[in-house]
C-alpha cells in the first residue's frame, strides 16, 4: 500500500471511530454536563 | 443507570398544537440502545461487506472515499433523521408505516397510495432476501461440517453454490428449501414475540456477537502476511492497497460520485419505509437526532473498518492483484459465496472461519430482515386493528407463498426482476417523496422542531439548508441518472434472454396486482380512520 492509501485509510477510521465515540459520549455524559 | 441518564438529558419542548396524540396504545422500545441497535441491525447487512468493498475497489480506491464522505454527510445523515423523525411523528398518532403518516403530513387525497410503497417494498424485498439469507444459513451448515472447505478450487465452489440453488449438477436441492423454512420460522418467531421481547431482545444480542465475529475475522486476515512465500506480491498490504490506494482520476468521473451516493443511500437502509417504522415505536419525548447519528456511524464503522478488511484484503493475499480484480468484477454475490469460502478454505482451521463468515453474514442478513417485515405487521395490527400475532400468521402466510417464486423462477431471473423494483427503483423514489413530503410539504419549520424535540445533540443550523435543498436534488440527481443508466433499458427487457421474458412480465404483473391489493387496504384503512376521525 502506498503513501496516499495508508492516509486514506487512517483518515477514514479514525473519522468513523471518532464519530462512534463522540456519540458514545454524548449518549452518557451527565446531564449537569449540559451547564 | 446510563439510560436513566441520558434519557434525564432529554430536552423537552412543547408539543405542537395541532398534534393531538393517540391514544392507541402500541408497543415501545425499552431502552435507547435497543431502538439504535435495531436500526444499525437493519443496516449492516451483505452490503457492508460485500457490496461496500467492490464498490471502492471499482471506483478509485481510497479516492472513493471522498464523494463517499460527501454522501454521508449531504444524503446520508440528513435523510437518516428525516426518517426517524417522521417515524416518531407518526407513532404519535398510532400510525407505524408510511401510508397514513404520509397522508397525515400531506393532506392529499393520492399521498395514501404513494405510501403504499412504504409496506409494498419491504414485502417485496422479503421475498428474495429471506432466500438468500437461508443460503447463509446452509453455508454455516456446511461450513460446520468442513463440506465446504473441501472444495479446493473456485469452479468447485462455484458449481456448489449452483447446486445449492438447484441449478447445478449435484441435487442439495432439499437442504436449500429445509435452510429456507427454518429461516422464514425463525424470522416470523421473532417478529411474533413483538417489539420488545422479539427484534429489540434479538439485536441485543446479534449485533454485538455480529461485530465481535467481524473483528475476529478481520484480525486473522491481517495476521496472513504472504501466505505463499512463491508469490511475495500477493500479501495483505497489497490487498489493502487495492482497496485504499487513491485514483484521483476517478474523482472526474460522474460515475464514481453516483456509485458512491448509490453505496450510501442502500447502506443505511433508508428509503425503504422500516426506519420510519421503527421510529415509530418511540415516544414523543425519545431523542433522534443522536440516536439516529449514532445508529448511522456504527453501520459505517461495520461497513468501512469492518467490511474493507476482510473480502478485499484476503482475496489478493491468495489470489494476487490479477484474480482480485477478476473477482471483483466477477460481482460482490460472488465473492461472499465462492471466493471467501474458496480463501478461508486454505488456512488453518479454515472450516471454522468459514463458519464464522457466513454466520456474521447470516445474523447481518437476519437482523435486516425482521426489519424488512415489520411495516407490513404495523400496517395490519395499526391500522386494520388486526392483532400482532394475528398479523404475523396472517403475514408468514401471504410471504411463504410468495417466496416460492424467487425459490423455483431463481434461473429466469425473478428475483432480479425483484429487486431491481423494490431494491432499487420504489427505494430512491420513496427517499425523494420522503425529502419532498418532510421539507417541503410538512414544512421545513415544523421538520427541524420535529428533528430537534427531545434531542440530545444540537443539529447544526446548516443542515436545515442541506435538508431542505441539497439532499432533494441530490435524490432527484440519483433518480434521474441511475434511470438513463439502468432503470429503462431494465424496463425495456434489454439484455433479458428470450425465454425468461414470460416469467419477467408474470412477475410485473404479479407485483402489479400486489401493489393494488395493498393500495386498497390502504384506501380501506384510510377511511376507516376517517370515519373515525382519526386522519384529520
Amino acid at each position: 500500500m502506498n503513501l496516499g492509501g495508508w492516509i486514506f485509510m487512517i483518515l477514514s477510521w479514525t473519522g468513523i471511530l471518532s464519530l462512534i465515540g463522540f456519540c458514545l459520549w454524548r449518549a452518557h455524559r451527565e446531564p449537569e454536563d449540559e451547564l | 443507570m446510563l439510560e436513566k441518564i441520558a434519557r434525564s438529558a432529554t430536552v423537552v419542548v412543547s408539543i405542537p398544537g395541532d398534534m393531538k396524540p393517540t391514544n392507541h396504545k402500541r408497543e415501545r422500545w425499552t431502552s435507547k440502545a435497543g431502538i439504535i441497535l435495531a436500526v444499525a441491525g437493519s443496516a449492516v447487512g451483505l452490503g457492508n461487506f460485500l457490496r461496500f468493498p467492490t464498490q471502492a475497489v471499482q471506483n478509485g480506491g481510497g479516492a472513493f472515499m471522498i464523494p463517499y464522505f460527501i454522501s454521508f454527510l449531504l444524503l446520508g445523515i440528513p435523510l437518516i433523521w428525516i426518517e426517524w423523525a417522521i417515524g416518531r411523528y407518526g407513532g404519535l398518532f398510532g400510525h407505524g408505516s408510511a401510508p397514513l403518516i404520509l397522508s397525515r403530513m400531506w393532506k392529499n387525497r393520492t399521498m395514501k397510495y404513494f405510501g403504499t410503497i412504504g409496506v409494498f417494498g419491504p414485502l417485496i424485498i422479503v421475498i428474495y432476501y429471506l432466500y438468500i439469507e437461508s443460503w447463509l444459513l446452509g453455508y454455516t451448515f456446511f461450513s460446520a461440517t468442513g463440506k465446504l472447505t473441501s472444495i479446493d478450487t473456485q469452479e468447485g465452489m462455484l458449481g456448489f453454490l449452483r447446486s445449492y440453488q438447484g441449478l447445478g449438477s449435484e441435487n442439495l436441492f432439499a437442504y436449500t428449501y429445509l435452510f429456507f423454512v427454518i429461516t422464514f420460522v425463525l424470522n416470523f418467531a421473532i417478529i411474533y414475540r413483538g417489539i420488545r421481547s422479539g427484534i429489540e431482545m434479538l439485536c441485543k444480542i446479534a449485533m454485538p456477537l455480529l461485530f465481535f465475529m467481524a473483528i475476529v475475522l478481520a484480525v486473522r486476515v491481517f495476521m496472513l502476511g504472504t501466505p505463499d512465500p512463491a508469490l511475495p506480491d500477493a500479501n495483505i498490504s497489497a490487498g489493502l492497497g487495492f482497496l485504499w490506494n487513491p485514483d484521483f482520476a476517478a474523482l472526474l468521473d460522474a460515475k464514481v460520485w453516483i456509485a458512491a451516493a448509490g453505496q450510501m443511500f442502500f447502506t443505511l437502509s433508508v428509503g425503504i419505509g422500516v426506519i420510519l417504522t421503527y421510529a415509530s415505536y418511540l415516544t414523543h419525548g425519545d431523542d433522534i437526532a443522536l440516536s439516529g447519528l449514532t445508529a448511522g456511524s456504527l453501520n459505517e464503522g461495520a461497513e468501512v473498518i469492518l467490511g474493507g478488511s476482510i473480502v478485499i484484503p484476503a482475496a489478493v493475499a491468495f489470489l494476487g492483484i490479477a484474480g482480485a480484480k477478476a473477482v471483483a468484477a466477477s460481482g460482490s454475490f460472488n465473492i461472499g459465496f465462492v471466493t471467501m469460502p474458496f480463501v478461508l478454505g486454505k488456512i488453518p482451521a479454515g472450516a471454522l472461519f468459514s463458519f464464522l463468515w457466513f454466520a456474521l453474514l447470516f445474523l447481518a442478513g437476519l437482523t435486516s430482515s425482521i426489519s424488512l417485515i415489520q411495516p407490513a405487521i404495523s400496517f395490519l395490527s395499526d391500522e386494520l386493528s388486526v392483532s400482532r400475532k394475528k398479523a404475523t400468521l396472517i403475514l408468514a402466510a401471504v410471504t411463504f407463498i410468495l417466496c416460492q417464486a424467487p425459490i423455483f423462477f431463481l434461473g429466469n431471473g425473478v428475483m432480479d426482476e425483484l429487486d431491481f423494483w423494490a431494491g432499487t427503483f420504489f427505494l430512491v423514489v420513496f427517499a425523494t417523496l420522503e425529502v419532498v413530503v418532510f421539507a417541503w410539504v410538512f414544512g421545513i419549520e415544523k421538520a427541524w422542531e420535529q428533528i430537534h424535540h427531545g434531542a440530545e445533540l444540537r443539529v447544526p443550523m446548516f443542515y436545515k439548508f442541506i435538508i431542505k435543498y441539497i439532499t432533494p436534488t441530490f435524490l432527484f440527481l440519483i433518480l434521474g441518472f441511475w434511470l438513463w443508466q439502468h432503470g429503462i433499458p431494465t424496463l425495456m427487457l434489454k439484455d433479458v434472454p428470450k425465454e425468461n421474458i414470460p416469467y419477467i412480465i408474470a412477475t410485473r404483473v404479479g407485483l402489479l396486482i400486489l401493489f393494488i391489493i395493498i393500495a386498497l387496504l390502504v384506501r380501506h384503512a384510510y377511511y376507516r380512520k376517517y370515519k373515525r376521525g382519526e386522519t384529520s
